[in-house]
């Protein structure tokens, strides 16, 4: 690998952010409280990275987010309460049986080209209808909350009594849906879904299949989703059907379109701005005057999406363009000095 | 254009997000000015004032049931403080603080966490939900915090949680009570009940409370001819009062939701059809103001349990019901009671531990160790439970819980069993349907 190439101002970023996030918890010597919300801010990261495959590159505008990442807790939930497997083998069943669903809807769908609002329309269903199927469905699910035991090891039944595990599971999953992202980006298929996001007859003209195209971006989307749901278990403990919840999906998506549709890194920062951002006005006027944080959280949404419409990503870039012209003129001008004198 | 289309797709994303969240937010008081956390109690050196934590569903769809708790409580350590605060601790006062708990089970428990980690209270109440309780009685046990839950839903105490206390009765309890008030009246009343319908909104609440008026029909023997259970957000109940007509009960035991008792008693004055005698259990619905003036006379002789007495005659209770009224308008029921009497179980621990634990009375396992020495049968918790007596079992359950049932009579809610705390006579069968 060139060395010079990879130090460039975008990558040190990058590796300062991460360097970051893996000290935090040690310098900081971070409450419980804290850490719980780092770590559910990393939830909501992954979350708003994977939805940005099939939503910010794929243009699709996904909102069942939540169906996913219910049915991968109730997978990993039911198979550690029933048969005491462990959630680190849950959670992958739980992704793949996640993915099977997202396959079972999405083949149909793009089958017969139900894009849009309809497809949004058809997503945000699905929670509601998976939410129902559970409540009524008692051995898995049912209206009575089922706990997840603790069980001998807490590495096993993945319950620790701190949340310093799960936060750094999380980091790595963040890490890993991050470059699962930008290999699509960078890959045919990633070229495919943004033309596909821009002009999706344009593109089939060209003879790209773009039903084969969503369905990939679907299964991978629907694969982290389910993973993320297993832990998502283990964090709270307990499986209801609370958990398919609609107003999380919309939240996933609105944290992909505030990120920047399409940018690698753009959900990953918008969700740990916004949902940090949100817990602080929750933790500081929550008691005060009950849903003044939700209004002005809302506030802030609006205003993003009337005055930076692309999203918090393209202002981001063109701060890093800027530090690099600066980088390159201020090394450039060195040269003029050395050479003038 | 494609810049426009993702701004408005947005904009009304944001705008659903924030009806569904904020949907039941009600207008809140601000809550007391709450200064600096105070510094960590050096060994055994009392803190100045003792904190006392609320956690509540303050925003999100259970939000009316979290601000009336919320209220409760203010009340309560207020009037706690006013009577000289905790006496075997040298009159130390209590101080309340309050963290929303939104509308999620990951919100609850942040804000569990965020309560403990900012405030560190010897004591917390609230939660209201059966799965904020689940979650949050993890971050108690954890930081030994004594909570002290409004849940109704048994399983809460089941989970081995040795710092977690429920001093009001289970939602089996109130099913239970239900099918007892329904006998008892209309045995004293020379009615025939030989067969039940029941019936219930698919939560985890309404099945416990259906459990246990089944249990009790059943140990008498007596028929039940349905159950049915529906979902909570249903809009329709036409079809499932025809098959309840079908099966033609003599008394149907119904625990509701709440907006679904007002579509339920709207669909049997349409559909023209009666038992004789509908009950409710669960402490929601059919009996509150809010249903009663959406319902006109169709809710006229419903009844209803609840898991505190407005009604009961003691000094404290009458203080709490004057203050309440004067201030919001209206009585206190099911979420402003029970938090009332919770703080006031707390109140008893806390003279007690500072009695026999003189040394250290706020350390958790001498609290905890107070919470299951109570057993009262008098004092301002006693006054204002429903029933005479409370004391803990192992698990924090109150092994004395009191359920009472409302009646709505001549358009009002009036309490009519048990009968020795009762404001009037119970009317049985349900003379409006009677009339029809």
């Amino acid at each position: 690998m060139n060395v010079k190439k990879f130090f460039n101002p975008r990558n040190i970023l990058i590796l300062f952010g991460v360097g970051i996030a893996l000290v935090i918890p040690l310098i900081f010597k971070a409450g419980q409280y804290t850490m719980l919300l780092m770590t559910t801010v990393l939830l909501y990261a992954i979350l708003a990275s994977a939805w940005n495959i099939i939503g910010g590159m794929a243009g699709q505008l996904d909102l069942a987010a939540a169906a996913y990442l219910g049915l991968g807790a109730f997978t990993t939930g039911t198979l550690l309460i029933r048969w005491n497997i462990t959630p680190w083998v849950g959670m992958i069943i739980g992704g793949l049986v996640a993915t099977l669903l997202a396959m079972l809807i999405g083949f149909p769908l793009f089958g017969f080209k139900v894009k849009e609002l309809w497809y949004a329309l058809s997503s945000s269903a699905l929670v509601v209808v998976m939410q129902s199927l559970f409540m009524m469905w008692n051995e898995v699910g049912g209206p009575t909350e089922k706990y997840l035991p603790v069980g001998t090891s807490p590495w096993y039944s993945l319950r620790f009594n701190d949340y310093m595990p799960y936060y750094y599971i999380m980091l790595i999953i963040l890490v890993v849906v991050l470059l699962v992202n930008r290999w699509i980006r960078y890959s045919k298929l990633g070229y495919s879904l943004l033309a596909l996001g821009e002009d999706e007859d344009a593109v089939e003209v060209l003879g790209v299949n773009s039903q084969s195209s969503k369905l990939k971006a679907l299964a991978i989307y629907s694969f982290i989703c389910g993973v993320v749901g297993g832990i998502f278990a283990s964090i709270y403990g307990y499986v209801h059907p609370a958990f398919f919840d609609t107003s999380m999906s919309m939240e996933i998506a609105i944290l992909g379109i505030v990120g920047g549709m399409g940018f690698i890194y753009g959900p990953a920062l918008a969700a740990i701005v916004m949902v940090s951002f949100r817990e602080v006005l929750r933790a500081s006027l929550g008691s005060q005057l009950a849903g003044l944080y939700l209004a002005v959280y809302a506030i802030i949404l609006i205003v993003v999406a009337l005055y930076q419409p692309r999203g918090i990503a393209p202002l981001v870039e063109r701060g890093i363009k800027k530090a690099q012209t600066y980088f390159v003129e201020l090394t450039r001008g060195r040269r003029a000095d050395i050479k003038s004198s | 254009m494609k810049d426009r289309k993702f701004s408005t797709v947005l904009l009304t994303l944001a705008l659903i997000f924030v009806l569904f969240a904020g949907a039941c937010a009600p207008a809140a008081p601000a809550a007391p000015e709450a200064p600096e956390a105070p510094a960590a109690p050096t060994a055994k050196a009392l803190p100045d004032e003792i904190v006392v934590g609320v956690v509540q569903p303050l925003t999100g769809s259970f939000a009316v049931f979290g601000k009336e708790g919320q209220i409760g409580a203010e009340l309560a350590i207020k009037h706690i403080n006013e009577a000289g605060g905790i006496k075997s601790m040298g009159g130390k006062k209590l101080r309340i603080v309050v963290e929303d708990a939104g509308g999620t089970a990951d919100s609850a428990k942040l804000a569990t966490e965020s309560m403990i980690s900012k405030n560190r209270p010897v004591a917390i109440l609230g939660e209201y939900i059966s799965r904020f309780v689940m979650a949050a009685s993890e971050v108690t046990d954890r930081e030994k915090v004594i909570l002290i839950a409004d849940a109704l839903v048994p399983q809460i105490t089941q989970m081995g949680r040795q710092y977690l206390f429920r001093p009001g009765p289970t939602a089996t309890n109130h099913g239970a009570m239900a099918y007892q008030f329904v006998k008892e009246t209309a045995a004293a009343a020379g009615v025939e009940v030989t067969s039940l319908a029941i019936l219930n909104e698919d939560s985890a609440n309404g099945r416990a409370n259906s459990l246990g008026a089944t249990e009790a029909a059943l140990k008498d023997k007596i028929s039940i001819v349905t159950t049915l259970e529906y979902p909570y957000d249903i809009t329709d109940a036409t079809q499932i009062v025809q098959q309840l007509e079908k099966a033609n009960p003599d008394v149907i035991i119904h625990t509701p939701y709440f907006n679904d008792a007002i579509v339920f008693g709207k669909a049997f004055k349409e559909t023209g059809y009666y038992p004789k005698f509908i009950a409710g259990a669960g402490a929601c619905g059919y009996v509150d103001p809010a249903s009663i003036a959406a319902l006109g006379d169709a809710a006229e002789g419903i009844s209803m349990t609840f898991s505190y007495n407005p009604a009961k005659d003691t000094p404290q209770n009458k203080k709490f019901v004057d203050e309440y009224k004067a201030t919001y308008g209206y009585i206190p029921t099911e979420g402003a009671g029970m938090n009332y009497y919770g703080a006031m179980v707390l109140y008893e621990a806390l003279e007690y531990a500072g009695t026999n634990f003189p040394d250290d009375p706020l350390n958790p396992d001498n609290l905890r160790a107070s919470f299951l020495a109570l057993d009262l049968t008098s004092g301002p918790a006693v006054e204002t439970y429903p029933s005479n007596q409370i004391k803990f079992s192992p698990t924090g359950d109150n092994l004395f819980p009191g359920v009472v049932v409302l009646q709505v009579q001549n358009g009002q809610p009036v309490v009519v069993y048990p009968a020795d705390g009762a404001e009037a006579k119970p009317v049985f069968p349900n003379p409006y349907y009677v009339a029809k």
